[in-house]
């Protein structure tokens, strides 16, 4: 008979930076088990049920963080003080004194942790100078509430919500634990108001989060760690190992583990709100079935574009006008894009010349073809949003050359947007046009996952080359021969990926209730599953290239 | 209708039958492993039942009965890290006895060449580990170039010591498609019709250095002409492995095109006169066991037209394929055979066996060292014991044990998450490493015979 260990459990119950909270760990089941029984035996008594829940989601954080689970509660109570500071007070100039002192406090905390390492390098490259880079840890989830942070304050600042008058009310927007680690980053005029409400939740509510919940376990836990393990990082670690038919799989393989890691993570915390009466909005809606990279934008990672555009694309001055920063941050790029062309790309004075002129051309043209020159600040403006959404991802190069990209890519499609004006519209509705435009978008998209995932620019430029320059079919049954279960997962993730959200409602909706047994069975049968893949032996890297 | 209770019933029914099958699957040891995987308690609780679902590695012992003997004692120095040893009792000794006397002359100003040849796998592949011992050698003993270069390579466009660009059409028969036993180090022997290649030496860093380009090939029948730089030269090999000067004057460049495929071509060297010359032999995926496959002719003609003062010889990660290995009886008495005919064939070569390095598995959810590492590093040092030849302990120097783990963790890294090989940092570590066990060894030498 096993024979329960006191000091294991106490350990369990502290944090450990080898293994933090994750919604697979056994401590989880414990936790959320627990934490279920006393939201339901508290659900009429609103204050308890949030401040059991605060308490809760505090601990999340701390077992996931550590004491990094502070800066959370300093930047709520700072948050807090000064958002209702900013409601209370009338005078234009001090309320906007305000804001720019929250704007400072959480740019200033997220820069800090996030960046500081990598400006230090920049200065080290540019200016020659010898700094030390610093040994500063990313607190988990920061990139997150630092934005739900802003949007709150700024959202006050403009009118547009009245501050949580509870304390409690903002610490648990910010620290609700199902979206803390990846998001999806929320909007407290959404959140706020129903955390107070009666707990609600109807048979569709029930089967639609348990849905989510065990979809996105599947493609986190299951799918993205399989194939991240048993392939994608042999590849991306050094491409110049592997074949072109290998790397090119590894690109459509990271396309399958991000998707699926960042959706699934997004389903639980969909899912796991949904069951406790909260309302987010979806963060993913098939992104790769989008025919154009707008499209695409509308679909991946809803909850960021929509912050991006409200609170950065439009402050810049949006579709109507640029300011200071529109040219400020143009400058910046252009000036980036003829050092890339000079020295990453090794291009000659004239060619690097010739390239910036055209990436110019391509912000400029859409004013030129319509006669009307805010086209060009708001090209600008668009600009400027992806190189800094591309920078939020992380403190690299190769997040700025991401976001570049996909900012070029848009001025691209707004050039052919107007070019084929309403012929497009036509063309959209006909199944081999979408098709081609669909088979397109997913590789170009794909083209700069490279980027964004390998460790730096040369590495991203190795996997590149293989496929362009080492590829041969000839390795096909090889490479299927010790890959079937990898190839086999990243199908799995694209039919999961093309499945509707409104296909998984409209079947709920049809099935009708299910007796619980069901849905454990169900519970039971991914358990075993997951269980199944955390044994399975390694794939291991093969080397093709003889 | 309200459905908070079907969350509750569902999350605690779920939970409460998750634990009890978990208190029964570790009392009763169920058979199904993926259980155990996500047993919600094992974390929990002291259960002997627990442990047999982990992998122990057992220490494998150097000899069952602890056995102070002084053969033991001796055998017992090829753990030692950062080392380079020839088991011998005495260890004021130094291990490479026939090459360090050539070196010692050779920084007394005295005008010759050292030649090293050194075989490998993947690990070595694109000189990672020869580039930086090369480097350090020429810089410390003298000597200029970078040496041996195949035809052509998988891996020319990423090899930072050689800019290498060839044409398509070279017919390549190599370990893996043919079984002549003619191929050379390289495990490649190149045909050309109408083939070109091209290549500039990126190791020389003294400008003035008169730098020889010999083309390394087999015999024709009747004198044949190659197009060298341009010019048509007429050469007439007539060796079973030949070595002929083609150029030699400041250039770091050659081209090469061959317009007859009877001509078997092995690649190019750039060498100098004097100093260290250091040749990379890389074939990924092989054992060492390949080697066997050369003609004792051919090794001798070798022998005759191009000579080695050390042969190095890095093998054993592609042993270690499958996980759970622990013997590898099958391939040590293959390798030994083959160390025995190379000894045989170059007697006054001295030859050098490097250990396998460290190579992790995925076991239970996490990498760890090979269960089958210290087995093999074990047995390898044996051969080098019985066929008398200089060990040097690469796993140990690594770190030992999980090592690789380690170097793949670490930040920047020094290995590839595929737990198998160091990259360029990690490889010009272990270049490092072994260039100060060089000198180690040098300076035991120095020490016995100080200059007179």
């Amino acid at each position: 008979m096993p024979v329960l260990d006191l000091d294991l459990l106490w350990q369990q119950l502290l944090y450990d930076p080898k293994n933090p909270l994750l919604f697979n760990n056994g401590f989880f089941v414990y936790f959320f088990g627990l934490f279920m029984l006393l939201y339901y035996i508290f659900r009429h008594k609103a204050t308890v049920r949030r401040y059991i829940f605060c308490f809760f989601s505090l601990y999340f954080f701390y077992k996931a963080s550590g004491y990094f689970v502070l800066l959370v509660i300093i930047s709520a109570v700072v948050d807090f003080l000064i958002s209702n500071a900013i409601a209370a007070q009338q005078d234009k100039f001090r309320k906007k004194l305000l804001l720019v002192l929250s704007i400072l406090f959480n740019l200033g905390m997220l820069c800090y942790f996030k960046y500081t390492n990598f400006f230090i390098s920049l200065s080290n490259d540019l200016f020659a100078t010898h700094f030390n880079p610093l040994n500063i840890l990313l607190p988990i989830g920061i990139s997150f509430y630092t934005f739900e942070n802003l949007s709150y304050t700024i959202d006050v600042y403009r009118g547009e919500f009245k501050p949580a008058r509870k304390f409690s009310d903002y610490l648990l927007f910010l620290s609700f634990f199902p979206k803390l680690v990846m998001g999806p980053i929320v909007r407290a005029h959404d959140f706020v108001p129903q955390i107070n409400k009666p707990y609600v939740i109807n048979e569709n509510d029930f089967a639609k989060g348990f849905y989510l919940i065990i979809s996105g376990l599947i493609k986190k836990l299951i799918i993205s760690d399989y194939i991240t393990l048993n392939f994608v990082n042999y590849i991306f670690d050094d491409p110049s190992r592997y074949t072109g038919l290998e790397c090119l799989f590894a690109v459509y393989g990271y396309a399958a583990v991000i998707y699926c890691d960042f959706s699934g993570y997004s389903d639980i915390a969909l899912g796991i709100a949904r069951w406790l009466g909260f309302t987010i909005p979806t963060n993913f809606l098939s992104p790769y079935q989008s025919s154009s990279i707008t499209e695409f934008w509308r679909r991946w990672h809803i909850s960021l574009s929509s912050w991006l555009r409200d609170y950065l694309y439009i402050p810049l001055g949006g579709n109507k006008k640029g300011g200071f920063a529109t040219y400020f941050f143009a400058l910046l790029f252009i000036t980036g894009v003829y050092l890339f062309g000079k020295h990453l790309l090794g291009l000659s004075v004239l060619w690097s010349g010739v390239l910036t002129f055209f990436v110019l051309l391509i912000f400029i043209l859409p004013a030129l073809l319509k006669k009307d020159k805010t086209g060009i600040s708001t090209s600008f403006n668009l600009l400027s949003t992806m190189l800094l959404g591309g920078l939020w991802h992380g403190a690299s190069w190769n997040f700025i050359i991401w976001g570049a990209l996909h900012g070029i890519a848009l001025g691209i499609h707004k050039i052919w947007m107007l070019i084929t004006g309403k012929a497009s519209e036509k063309l959209n509705r006909q199944g081999w046009y979408k098709a081609i435009a669909i088979f397109i978008t997913f590789h170009f998209v794909c083209f700069c996952w490279v980027f964004f995932k390998s460790a730096d620019f040369a590495t991203g430029m190795t996997m590149l080359h293989q496929i362009g320059y080492d590829f041969s079919f000839s390795v096909w049954p090889e490479f299927f021969d010790n890959y079937k279960w990898v190839i086999g997962m990243i199908l799995l993730a694209g039919i999961l990926h093309a499945i509707p959200d409104g296909l998984a409602d409209k079947l709920i909706g049809r099935t009708g209730k299910w007796p619980l047994l069901a849905y454990v069975t169900v519970f039971f049968l991914f358990v075993l599953l997951y269980g199944y893949f955390k044994s399975a032996e390694q794939v291991m890297p093969i080397y093709l290239q003889f | 209708m309200n459905s908070q209770h079907r969350v509750l019933k569902f999350t605690l029914i779920s939970i409460g039958i998750y634990f009890i099958l978990s208190i029964l699957d570790l009392s009763f040891n169920f058979p199904v492993p993926a259980f155990r995987k996500v047993n919600l308690i094992a974390d929990l609780v002291k259960s002997p039942q627990i442990k047999d679902s982990i992998v122990v590695v057992k220490e494998i012992p150097v000899s069952a009965k602890k056995d102070e003997s002084p053969s033991t004692r001796v055998f017992e120095q090829f753990k030692a890290p950062k080392t380079i040893i020839r088991f011998s009792a005495d260890t004021n000794q130094p291990a490479l006895q026939k090459f360090l006397p050539k070196l010692m002359a050779l920084k007394s100003g005295t005008k010759q060449k050292l030649r090293i040849a050194y075989f490998g796998d993947s690990m070595i592949e694109g000189d990672l580990l020869t580039e930086t011992l090369r480097a350090l050698l020429q810089k410390e003993f003298g000597g200029s170039g970078v040496g041996f270069v195949p035809i052509t390579s998988q891996v020319s466009s990423f090899r930072r010591t050689v800019s290498h660009t060839y044409s398509k059409g070279w017919e390549d028969e190599n370990f893996r498609n043919t079984t002549k036993g003619n191929v050379y180090f390289s495990g490649h022997l190149f045909r050309g019709k109408d083939d070109w290649v091209s290549m500039t030496d990126q190791t020389i860093r003294d400008s003035a250095a008169i730098l020889e380009k010999s083309l390394l090939c087999g015999p024709v029948s009747e004198p044949f002409s190659i197009m060298v730089n341009g010019t048509a030269q007429d050469i007439y090999p007539k060796e079973l492995f030949n070595r002929i000067p083609i150029r030699k004057d400041r250039s770091r460049n050659l081209r090469l095109v061959v317009t007859d495929d009877r001509l078997p071509v092995y690649g190019i060297s750039f060498e100098t006169d004097n100093g260290i010359t250091v040749d990379n032999f890389s074939f990924r995926g092989i054992t060492g066991i390949e080697l066997n496959k050369l003609d004792m002719d051919f090794l001798h003609a070798i022998g005759e037209q191009n000579p080695y003062d050390l042969m190095i010889f890095q093998y054993g990660v592609n042993v270690l394929f499958r996980p759970n290995d622990k013997n590898f009886s099958w391939y040590g008495s293959k390798f030994q055979s083959m160390l025995v005919k190379m000894k045989k064939a170059f007697p006054d070569t001295e030859m050098m066996l490097v250990s396998a390095a460290d190579r992790a598995f995925r076991y239970d959810g996490t990498y760890s060292s090979a269960v089958g590492i210290d087995s093999l590093i074990k047995m390898q040092a044996n051969i080098a014991f019985e066929t008398g030849m200089a060990f040097y302990n690469q796993y140990e120097t690594m770190g030992g044990k999980n090592s690789i783990v380690r170097w793949a963790a670490e930040q920047p890294s020094l290995a590839n998450k595929d737990y198998v090989h160091p990259n360029g940092r990690g490889a010009a570590k272990l270049g490092n490493f072994l260039f100060e066990a060089f000198l180690k060894d040098y300076y035991k030498y120095q020490k016995l015979h100080p200059k007179s």
